[in-house]
């Protein structure tokens, strides 16, 4: 009851006030920006036709009805907070009159499956071989590895993502060039297995990415915790040295990574936008781009809305799990 | 009662070479020293006087920058001479904890901060005998107790105990195997004098139980005349002299070894007590001669440019001064 007390509830109010604050400033940013979505539809519609004045006026109405642009901007925003406990996001623009929340759940699972996937691959990767490395540092083969990532971590992941086309999909085509899968949705061996082609590239060069990120974190790390009494004193002892790396070294960098993978996993919502539209993976993050390139302000704000929701129930979940992972952090 | 490590004339510096520029800080120079079975062997002297690298280098775990460029370190174990530089890695590993142990240097943070004490015990019984986890917590139960130490500390986390059991448990984590020989490095430093007692008490207690060797490291000579049975007196990485803990403290020969008497308070009287003159020599440019003569109010000429040797001033008393040596060679021709 005190935990609940103490721990617990104050927690859960500060997630919620982070989400009030991220909702009230997507609700707000459009709304400074000097395009206006109505204008540039009837825009749209009138480019190449003459409509009749009055109907142009209805057609605003309606129009701004829908996408609740009417009224005050207070009025807006009530009725967006509205719309929104209802899980209702309104229409996409560019592909009226479709809901916001279909396009969401049909890039969903394609991004959860693969940023699932990759983010948990290269964070265990990662600490792993970064630790082993911190612990072995004056070792040949560590410092050459440690080489390697070093280089691979500041390329940016669009030029990993280039070449493992070219390599892959280009000069030797094992793997697909676009797409997210092949057939029609079934479970059946043949679409399944599709799945697993078609995203192999665009998981590995996140992987790489990831991977890199994380081994430098966790050579840092570990390196310090190398050099701290309790290591080398269990090293004097002759504690085999798998047991030290696991339950000394790893064990005691925990906090920093289980932060790192809550915040990524919660960030999972916005997709992984680069490499989606690298490989037209048909993801969140490819949709993400074709509203920004097309001002489909309601598909952006969804999208953003779960984020928001995601990286904030992330660091929730990482401050609930805190005291598990290290025993100092005093249950206040 | 044998010997159960020795050195001969050993030497061990800290060699650096840092941008170009070598630098040789010796920090044990041409020590030699035979440690009983049994006998608790108290090493004293200031800060910086190599006290702790001798230590490392008796226990054979150094690294470097710390070379041994000379003399060796020899252990007797179940009646053979084993030089330490001869073994291997796998040898040493086999040695640490079963026969050989270590009491570091503030114990504060030598426990993992995020393991339960057992199971920090579990790891260091485990990586030297094949037992289960429940094994390894009765054997930590058991000794704890018979020790005196409470059996919740079982279950706590480090940060939970204070300093002084911290330092405790330490020193039955290092114990735990009933080592024969045991090196302790301050055990006592950092910790107020009443718990202090109770780590003395406590170590005393290990050492007589299984009549095991304790080679204690302290600067603080009430701790050694509490528990040592022979004390040796390090200077600026030399030997400067060797007797039973009584004789040192009663009849200390070497200036040094009398000035750091002297200035221990004594309940008796209330006269200040005098420092040595002087600060403690550099070791990477060590003075000439006698290491102490810049310091010593009674250095003649001799001291300045001959080292002076340790020799045998009395039964099992050694000293390496060449005032003494004079006036002990004045009084034999009279």
């Amino acid at each position: 009851m005190q935990l609940l007390k103490s721990y617990i509830l104050p927690r859960v109010v500060q997630w919620a006030v982070v989400i009030f604050v991220g909702v009230t400033v997507t609700f707000l940013i459009p709304r400074f920006s000097p395009v206006n979505p109505v204008d540039e539809m009837i825009g749209r519609m009138t480019a190449f036709q003459t409509i009749d004045p009055q109907a142009v006026v209805a057609m605003r109405a309606t129009m701004e009805d829908l996408y609740g642009l009417d009224g005050s901007l207070l009025e807006q925003y009530l009725a967006f907070w509205r719309r929104l406990i209802q899980f209702d996001l309104g229409p996409s623009f560019q592909n009226f009159p479709t809901p916001v929340n279909e396009f969401i759940a049909a890039g969903l699972p394609w991004t959860v499956g693969l940023l699932t996937t990759t983010t948990i691959i290269s964070w265990l990767l990662g600490i792993l071989v970064g630790s082993l490395v911190g612990y072995n540092q004056h070792k040949p083969w560590a410092q050459a590895l440690e080489r390697v990532v070093i280089v691979v971590y500041p390329t940016p992941y669009l030029i990993i993502a280039l070449i493992l086309i070219f390599i892959f999909a280009f000069y030797w085509p094992v793997f697909p060039m676009t797409g997210g899968a092949q057939g029609t949705p079934a479970f059946t061996w043949d679409y399944i297995s599709s799945i697993f082609r078609f995203g192999f590239l665009p998981a590995l060069s996140i992987i790489i990415g990831g991977f890199a990120f994380r081994f430098i974190m966790a050579k840092a790390l570990s390196t310090s915790e190398v050099a701290s009494d309790y290591v080398q004193y269990a090293e004097l002892a002759a504690v085999p040295k798998r047991r030290i790396v696991i339950s000394y070294v790893i064990r005691n960098t925990m906090l920093p990574h289980v932060n790192d993978l809550a915040l990524s996993l919660g960030a999972m919502f916005e997709g992984a936008l680069i490499v989606e539209v690298m490989f037209g993976y048909p993801g969140l993050g490819s949709k993400l781009f074709t509203a920004i390139s097309n001002a489909d302000y309601n598909i952006i704000m969804g999208i953003v809305l779960m984020s928001i929701v995601g990286i904030a129930t992330g660091s929730l979940i990482v401050d609930l799990l805190y005291p598990v992972f290290d025993p100092r952090v005093r249950l206040r | 009662m044998g010997t159960i490590i020795e050195t001969n004339n050993l030497r061990a510096y800290y060699i650096t070479n840092a941008y170009g520029v070598e630098r040789t800080v010796k920090a044990v120079d041409d020590i030699t020293l035979r440690i009983q079975e049994g006998e608790v062997y108290g090493i004293a002297g200031e800060s910086g006087c190599g006290k702790s690298t001798l230590l490392r280098v008796l226990l054979n775990a150094y690294d470097p920058p710390l070379t041994v460029v000379g003399g060796e370190v020899v252990y007797h174990l179940d009646g053979e001479r084993v030089n330490a530089a001869d073994m291997t890695e796998e040898q040493q590993r086999d040695l640490r904890w079963r026969t050989i142990s270590y009491i570091p240097q503030g114990s504060m943070h030598v426990l993992n901060p995020v393991r339960r004490i057992r199971d920090s015990f579990h790891d260091f019984i485990s990586a030297h005998r094949d037992v289960s986890k429940a094994e390894s917590f009765a054997l930590t139960a058991n000794y704890l107790r018979d020790l005196g130490l409470p059996e919740k500390v079982l279950a706590s986390y480090p940060h939970q105990l204070s300093g002084g059991m911290r330092q405790r448990v330490t020193i039955a984590l290092a114990t735990i195997l009933w080592p024969k020989l045991i090196f302790a490095d301050e055990p006592t430093t950092a910790l107020d004098v009443v718990v202090q007692r109770g780590v003395i008490q406590m170590l005393k207690d290990v050492q007589q139980n299984e009549g095991s060797t304790l080679v204690l490291i302290t600067h603080d000579i009430g701790v050694h005349a509490n528990l040592a049975d022979r004390i040796a007196i390090l200077y600026a990485g030399k030997l400067v002299e060797e007797a039973a803990t009584q004789t040192i403290l009663e009849s200390p020969r070497h200036p040094y070894t009398r000035f750091l008497i002297e200035s221990l308070p004594s309940l008796d009287s209330r006269e200040e007590r005098l420092s040595i003159p002087g600060r403690p020599p550099a070791l990477d440019r060590p003075p000439s001669g006698c290491r102490f003569h810049e310091r010593c109010p009674l250095a003649k000429d001799i001291c300045k440019t001959i080292e002076p040797a340790l020799i045998e001033i009395a039964p099992k008393h050694f000293t390496a001064c060449h005032v003494v040596e004079e006036e002990l060679s004045h009084a034999s021709a009279v």
